[in-house]
């Protein structure tokens, strides 16, 4: 707690600073639109689909606003937060900006974010549901507004199942002691061809988040801090190293493949598993690759608890640093609520945050879209998590390094559970 | 020649000089404003950064030798030197040797050498880009090439870049296959030893063998050092491989973390610019040291021949 009051004092005073001037000139009220023709730029990371379609939408924009040129520049995942590091470092930061969960807390606890408050009359969020908007506040100052909702699913290959004759499980129902004995039964009956599942947790911050949760215990609390109980996150891994024992999980190296060929590459995609986790919109791209009838089923375990939650899939946030924030809020209202923009993007980044544009957009999605869709309104999710701290956006990196190791034999559960969790504090220390 | 034309000549041969240093400075200007703005310049921020606590989105804050006294607690940090020596010290020597053995074969006029040496160098060029190291990805798959290979000879092959005991291998595996560059240089070198040094030590009944330790390499060492420093500063600096291979991440379980890798995640991955700055200064510093003993040690083993 205190350390985020002294948190504020040091970004108060660095308003005063030449590389935040901007800062100042925000909260001062000339928010308003130019007269003058404008130049605005905005940035994402993403493949070439989200260029086209956003370009697209950049372009209805602009017919809409004539005097607003709005210049799209986008990059791959780790090539974004580089150059959104160096930008903003050399205070020439993009007006409008793509963010991520992760580094939320990194950008506005910093003060190159620009509270949307002071943007309101340009950008209308009352159409989003108040628990929504939550997901995009840090200390009460709305950094962000979410674009678009994704929940963890267990996704699972029918396919392989009625190959294999095992029967699909009941989601409404199942443990994780059926899931094992599902892997397990899945390898066996297929002698070996595949593996049941590929690794249940400790891949990404997702999926160690919902296990603590289903064990009552949380990543972060609401003032940040690491409560994560490293007994907790030793019996995922200790889960794990038993499943790969008896083969219900694919080994250590074939998971360390798997993870590094990306979604479309991955066990799942390629049917070297029958069961995986992802986030429900990973659904289209796994379909594609798979070209398998591949189904979204609840998390084991979450009928009991609940523990599953909504995880905004990204962000629209104006940097600090703009010189037409009135400009680039304009830009952001039209993104996330004109049913013009919502046609051209769809569900590409996530089923729409936007209870409105959701329902636009339900009425013609693709078969990937519409088990998104059908699986965030199934779903049971418990109380909304809080946001990553400053310095916890290394989260995934670190503990798949951690798991890499537990599964390797390079350290006991508990042993690497423990360097772990010390390791996000240190971090999470660091950038306060 | 007369003591007076020689001097006339000395001083045509002052002017000429002067005439040409003056092209050779305009020629390389822009290399030197190349060097001050975007070598020197960041070198000196980098180095004020070192001793700041620098988030790349706040000022910097001065904070004194915090970031060197960190290093010495740091784990990972020890551990991606353990990974970068173990490169350097295996890769180098293993690469040279092979591209001195090669040059040999290729200097007793093979037919067709030019075809070779280009065949050879090929990789040197391609070797630090991102194309081969993708392919490399592929090839030691576990679904790749090399596995399929070894499966055609009956053996079982295993996931070579996702397994932390032979992740490393690969990389160097890697960099032992750009052997070309030294070879070529090594080559010219081989051209340079004079005929005749072979003529009189056959007449003496040497073997090939001896002529090779006696002849060759005493004569070669100065081209062998060469290489060596090269070759050394090189290997410390890999990163592009490293970073391909592993997906940016040094992994599996930090088994190829190479130096460059870690600081880039500090810099870029953890807001840590200060430290990161730092790191760069001690990496310096090390290619500095191993360098600056290489010169010393040469003292002992390169023979100049004239």
């Amino acid at each position: 707690m205190q350390r985020r009051l002294i948190l504020k004092g040091l970004g108060a005073s660095a308003v005063a600073l030449p590389g935040l001037a901007a800062c100042g000139t925000a909260g001062g009220g000339d928010v308003e639109l130019s007269d003058e023709p404008v130049t605005i730029r905005m940035t994402w990371w993403g493949a070439d689909t989200r260029a086209e379609l956003t370009n697209q939408a950049i372009a209805a924009f602009e017919k809409e606003h004539p005097n607003i040129t709005v210049k799209g520049e986008f990059k791959d995942w780790a090539g974004y937060w580089d150059a959104l590091a160096t930008t903003t470092a050399a205070n020439d930061s993009p007006d409008v900006i793509q963010m991520d969960e992760l580094y939320l807390a990194s950008y506005g606890d910093r003060g190159t974010l620009l509270d949307l408050a002071d943007t309101s009359e340009y950008l209308d969020t009352s159409g989003f549901e108040a628990a929504t908007l939550e997901t995009g506040k840090i200390d009460g100052a709305q950094y962000a507004i979410p674009i678009g909702a994704g929940m963890l699913a267990s996704v699972v290959n029918a396919d392989l199942f009625a190959q294999y004759g095992v029967e699909l499980p009941d989601d409404t129902t199942w443990t994780w002691d059926d899931y094992a004995a599902i892997a397990n039964e899945l390898t066996e009956k297929s002698g070996g061809a595949i593996n049941g599942s590929g690794l249940t947790g400790g891949t990404d911050a997702g999926s160690v988040r919902y296990w603590a949760r289903l064990h009552g215990n949380e990543l972060y609390s609401e003032d940040g801090e690491v409560t994560l109980d490293p007994a907790v996150l030793a019996a995922l891994w200790e889960y794990n190293l038993g499943l790969v024992e008896s083969g219900g999980v694919e080994s250590a190296a074939q998971s360390v493949e798997s993870q590094s060929a990306g979604i479309e590459g991955g066990s799942l995609a390629t049917g070297k598993i029958a069961m995986g986790f992802g986030y429900n919109t990973q659904i289209t791209p796994l379909l594609a690759a798979s070209g398998a009838d591949l189904r979204l089923l609840q998390l084991p375990g979450n009928a009991e608890a609940a523990a599953n939650f909504i995880k905004p899939s990204m962000y629209w946030a104006v940097s600090s640093q703009s010189e037409h924030p009135a400009e680039a809020a304009t830009l952001i209202d039209f993104l996330v609520n004109h049913e013009a923009a919502a046609d051209i993007l769809g569900t590409e980044r996530g089923i729409p945050a936007n209870p409105a544009m959701r329902e636009h957009v339900a009425a013609d999605l693709d078969e990937g879209g519409r088990l998104a869709v059908d699986y965030i309104e199934t779903a049971v999710a418990g109380p909304p998590v809080a946001v990553t701290p400053n310095g916890g956006s290394g989260f995934d990196p670190m503990v798949q390094r951690y798991t890499q190791e537990v599964m390797f034999g390079e350290r006991t559960p508990q042993e690497a559970a423990e360097a772990f969790i010390d390791e996000l504090k240190s971090e999470i220390d660091a950038a306060a | 020649m007369s003591a007076t034309t020689e001097l006339r000549s000395l001083g045509r041969q002052g002017s000429t000089a002067k005439r040409q240093n003056k092209v050779a400075f305009w020629f390389l200007l822009p290399w030197f404003v190349g060097l001050f703005a975007i070598t020197l310049g960041p070198m000196v921020a980098s180095l004020f950064l070192s001793f700041t606590d620098y988030n790349l989105l706040q000022p910097a804050e001065f904070n004194g030798l915090e970031n060197f006294t960190r290093m010495l607690g740091d784990e990972r940090l020890h551990r991606s030197l353990g990974v970068t020596f173990t490169y350097v010290l295996v890769s180098v020597p293993v690469q040279l040797g092979l591209a001195l053995a090669l040059a040999v074969v290729l200097d007793r006029g093979v037919r067709g050498l030019a075809f070779y040496r280009s065949m050879f160098y090929l990789p040197s060029l391609l070797g630090a880009s991102v194309a081969i190291a993708v392919l490399w990805r592929m090839v030691f798959g576990a679904d790749g090439l090399f596995n399929e290979g070894l499966g055609l000879l009956g053996i079982e092959g295993r996931g070579w870049i996702s397994e932390p005991e032979t992740a490393l291998g690969t990389l160097i595996t890697l960099n032992v296959w750009t052997f070309g560059s030294p070879m070529v240089i090594f080559l010219a070198g081989l051209r340079q030893i004079p005929r005749v040094y072979y003529e009189a030590a056959s007449v003496d009944g040497a073997s090939r063998g001896r002529q090779f330790l006696s002849v060759t390499l005493p004569l070669l060492t100065p081209i062998i050092f060469f290489n060596l420093v090269l070759q050394i500063i090189h290997a410390f600096q890999s990163f592009t491989q490293a970073f391909i291979v592993s997906g940016g991440t040094g992994g599996p379980a930090d088994s190829t973390l190479f130096y460059t890798l870690y600081l880039y995640q500090r810099g870029f991955g953890n807001f840590d610019m200060g430290y990161a700055s730092a790191l760069a200064w001690l990496l310096l510093l090390i290619v500095g040291a191993f360098t600056a003993v290489n010169f010393w040690a040469s003292k002992y083993w390169v023979f100049y021949n004239d």
